[in-house]
C-alpha cells in the first residue's frame, strides 16, 4: 500500500487518486493550485453568472441551496444572502439521522438568514428499507442520503422553475482531485449517478429492481412510489428549465475552519458539544450521526481509512496539523467501532453479527488479508517506521 | 460541403476515464462506461477512445458499486461501448501491428488511431489501409511547439522528441495512406486556452485528408476557431466535457449559432 507524501490519502482511497513523480497526491495538488488563483476574479465571475439567474420580475427565488443545516450550508447561505442578496429557497433531504445539535442548526437557518426553507422528510419505513437493502447491497447504509440529498432539490429546481443551484464544495474535487479548480465543475447526472449514488438508482431499490441484480432475497416490498425523491429529474426537463448547479468552492477559497468560526460568531451555528467516536472534528456531519459513524466505519472497512484520515489529509492541507498529528488521529480513530451502531441496529432490527458478517463481503482484498489467528489484518503508513 | 464533427476524446489511464494536463498530470474523472453512456445521449458526433496506460495496472474492482468496472482490457472495453454506442467509435493506444489493428476493429471500433508503431514503421499504415480501408485509420500526431514557432512530432505520451517536423510528418502520413490525422497539441493540452491554431491550419493546408483538432479547449468559441481559423474537419474536446451537464449539446447549439454546420 502506498501513500500520499503530503497528505494521509491511501492509494485505495474511496475516491481514486492520481500520484505525481513526487508521490504527492491528486488531492493535495488540486488543492494546492488555492494559493495561485486569483479569487477576487473568481468571486467577480460568480457574481456575473448569477445576476442572469436573478429574477427579473421579483416573481421567484433567485436559486435553490440545498441544505443540510450544517457549516457549509449556514456559509452558502451567508455568501448567497448577505454578500450577493439573492432570495434562495432553501431544500432540505431529512433523513431522519439527524444529532440534536444538527437538527437544532437546521431550524435556526430561518430564523437567522430571513429564508424560506423547506424540508422534506420521506417515509421513516421507506427510509428503514433503504437503510437495510442498501446496507446488504453495498455496504452503504446512507444510500439513501446520498440519492435523495442529490435528488430533491433538483426536484424542487424543475418543478419551481427555479434553474441556478448553489452546492457548497465539491467534495471529491477537494478529496481527491477528481477535477482541478480551474475546472469550474459544475452538477452533472452522470457524476451523481456514478459517484453519489455509486451507480444504482432509485429503480434498483424496489423487489422488481432488486430481481434483476440478481438480489431478490433483499427485497423489502418497496415500489416506484415509495421512492419518488431519490429519482433524479428526466434529462429534458433539466434542460427545459435550463437547470444549473454551481459549487461556491469553485469561486471563494474554501476553508472549513475558519467558515465555521464565522458561523458559530454570527449566525449562531453550533458544534457539536459531544465528540464523535470516528474524528476529532466536531463540526462536521450533525446531520447524520451514521455519517460520521457507521456509515464511515464501512468505509474503513472497504478501504482501509476513515474520517479521521479525511479530516487531518484536510487540516494537513490547510497548513493546520502537521503529518505526525495527522498519523496520531488517524492510529487513534480510524479503526474504532463507533457507538451509533447499536442505535442503527436497533432502528433497522439486525444483530450485530449480521451486521459484522455482511461488513465483510465488502473488504477490499488489495487491503486486508487475514493473519494466521485469522483476525483482520492490513499495512499501516508508520508501519514502516517501527 | 461536409459538416463539420463535434468528437468526443476520452482518455483512459488504467482503466479510469482521466482529465490530462499537459500531458503529464493526470485527474480521475471515474468510469469510462458511464461516460460514453452520457455522451451518447447528448449527440455527439464521434468519440475517440485513446488507452494511455502506463502501467497496464487495472485493478479497479469494487463491489459496492453497480457499473461494470470489471473489464480488464482496453479491447473489453471497446466491445461493451460499442455495443451501446450510437456513434462512430475510434480506438487508440498501444497498437503495434496489423493484428493490433484487427483486435480493435473486431471489438467493435468503426477506425483506429496509431501513434507510436506509425512514427516507428510506417508500413503499418501502409499496410493497414490496403488490408482494412484507408478511412478506418487515424494517425495520432502529438505536436509540441519549437522556439522557432515549428512544432516536432513527440512520441512516447508527449515526452521524447523526435525531431520530425509535424508539417512533413503529416504530408508522409497522408502519403503512406492514412484516413484521418488525429493532431494534438501537447502544450495546449489541458490549459483551457484554445487549440493551437499556427499549428492545426499548417498541417490541413499541407494535407487532403480530414485533420481533427485537439487539445485546449476551455471554452466552446474554442471550437468555432478551431473550424474557422484553423480550417479543420472536425474539432476533437477531451476534459471540458466531463465539467458540466448537457455539455455536447451545449457545445452543438453553440457551433450552430455562431455559423459553423454541423450535424
Amino acid at each position: 500500500m502506498k501513500w500520499c507524501a503530503k497528505c494521509l490519502y491511501p492509494e485505495s482511497s474511496a475516491v481514486k487518486l492520481s500520484f505525481d513523480e513526487k508521490g504527492v497526491c491528486s488531492g493535495c495538488s488540486v488543492n494546492e493550485q488555492k494559493a495561485e488563483i486569483d479569487w477576487d476574479k473568481r468571486a467577480e465571475m460568480l457574481k456575473e453568472i448569477v445576476e442572469t439567474y436573478r429574477s427579473k420580475d421579483g416573481s421567484n427565488y433567485d436559486c435553490i441551496i440545498p441544505v443540510s443545516g450544517g457549516k457549509d450550508s449556514h456559509y452558502q447561505t451567508y455568501y448567497m444572502t448577505k454578500k450577493l442578496g439573492l432570495k434562495p429557497l432553501l431544500v432540505t433531504y431529512h433523513g431522519n439521522n439527524y444529532l440534536e445539535v444538527g437538527e437544532e442548526n437546521l431550524k435556526n437557518m430561518r430564523n437567522v438568514f430571513d429564508v424560506d426553507h423547506m424540508i422534506f422528510s420521506p417515509s421513516v419505513e421507506v427510509l428503514k428499507k433503504l437503510n437495510r437493502i442498501c446496507f446488504k447491497l453495498m455496504g452503504d447504509m446512507n444510500w439513501h442520503a446520498h440519492a435523495g440529498i442529490f435528488s430533491t432539490p433538483v426536484q424542487v429546481a424543475v418543478k419551481f422553475n427555479i434553474p441556478l443551484i448553489i452546492w457548497g464544495e465539491h467534495g471529491r474535487l477537494d478529496l481527491g482531485g477528481q477535477y482541478s479548480l480551474n475546472d469550474l465543475v459544475e452538477m452533472t447526472a452522470r457524476d451523481i449517478l456514478e459517484h453519489c449514488k455509486r451507480g444504482y438508482d432509485w429503480d434498483s431499490m424496489t423487489d422488481e429492481g432488486l430481481k434483476k441484480l440478481g438480489r431478490p432475497e433483499l427485497s423489502e416490498g418497496l415500489t416506484a412510489r415509495d421512492l419518488f425523491c431519490y429519482k433524479y429529474p428526466d434529462m429534458r426537463d433539466i434542460a427545459r428549465v435550463g437547470v444549473r448547479g454551481l459549487y461556491l468552492g469553485n469561486y471563494i477559497s474554501w476553508d472549513a475552519n475558519k467558515q465555521t468560526k464565522f458561523v458559530i460568531d454570527n449566525y449562531n451555528f453550533k458544534i457539536s458539544e459531544q465528540s464523535f467516536d470516528r474524528t476529532y472534528r466536531k463540526m462536521s456531519n450533525l446531520d447524520d450521526m451514521h455519517e460520521n459513524g457507521i456509515h464511515d466505519y464501512l468505509k474503513y472497512i472497504k478501504f482501509g481509512y476513515g474520517r479521521a484520515t479525511d479530516h487531518a489529509s484536510k487540516d494537513i492541507r490547510l497548513g493546520i496539523m502537521t503529518r505526525e498529528e495527522g498519523i496520531e488521529m488517524v492510529k487513534k480513530y480510524d479503526h474504532v467501532k463507533p457507538r451509533d451502531l447499536y442505535r442503527w441496529l436497533e432502528y433497522v432490527g439486525m444483530k450485530e453479527e449480521e451486521f459484522d458478517r455482511v461488513c465483510d463481503t465488502f473488504r477490499d482484498p488489495k487491503v486486508w488479508r487475514k493473519n494466521d489467528k485469522g483476525e483482520w489484518e492490513k499495512d499501516n503508513m508508520w508501519d514502516d517506521k517501527k | 460541403m461536409l459538416k463539420k464533427r463535434l468528437i468526443a476524446c476520452l482518455l483512459l489511464k488504467d482503466g479510469q476515464l482521466v482529465e490530462s494536463i499537459g500531458f503529464s498530470r493526470f485527474l480521475v474523472v471515474g468510469n469510462a462506461i458511464m461516460a460514453v453512456k452520457h455522451f451518447n445521449a447528448w449527440g455527439v458526433d464521434e468519440i475517440i477512445f485513446l488507452d494511455i496506460n502506463r502501467e497496464k495496472n487495472y485493478d479497479f474492482e469494487r463491489n459496492d458499486v453497480y457499473y461494470d468496472n470489471t473489464l480488464k482490457e482496453f479491447a473489453e472495453v471497446i466491445r461493451y461501448v460499442s455495443k451501446s454506442s450510437f456513434v462512430p467509435i475510434t480506438a487508440g493506444g498501444g497498437i503495434r501491428s496489423l493484428d493490433d489493428i484487427r483486435k480493435y476493429l473486431s471489438a467493435g471500433a468503426d477506425k483506429v488511431s496509431i501513434n507510436s508503431a506509425a512514427i516507428e514503421n510506417l508500413q503499418i499504415i501502409t499496410e493497414g489501409a490496403k488490408r482494412f480501408g484507408k478511412q478506418c485509420l487515424v494517425v495520432s500526431v502529438d505536436a509540441k511547439k519549437m522556439p522557432d514557432g515549428t512544432h516536432h512530432v513527440m512520441k512516447n505520451f508527449g515526452k521524447e522528441d523526435t525531431g520530425m517536423n509535424v508539417v512533413e510528418w503529416a504530408k508522409k502520413a497522408e502519403e503512406a495512406g492514412a484516413g484521418e490525422i488525429f493532431l494534438t497539441s501537447v502544450d495546449m493540452d489541458g490549459s483551457l486556452q484554445g487549440y493551437d491554431i499556427p499549428l492545426i491550419k499548417s498541417v490541413v493546408e499541407a494535407v487532403n485528408i480530414p485533420v481533427i483538432a485537439s487539445g485546449g479547449v476551455g471554452d466552446w468559441n474554442h471550437l468555432v476557431e478551431g473550424i474557422e481559423l484553423g480550417g479543420v474537419a472536425a474539432v476533437s474536446v477531451g476534459n471540458k466535457f466531463h465539467f458540466t451537464e448537457h455539455s455536447t449539446m451545449h457545445a452543438k447549439k453553440y457551433m450552430k449559432e455562431h455559423g459553423i454546420d454541423t450535424r
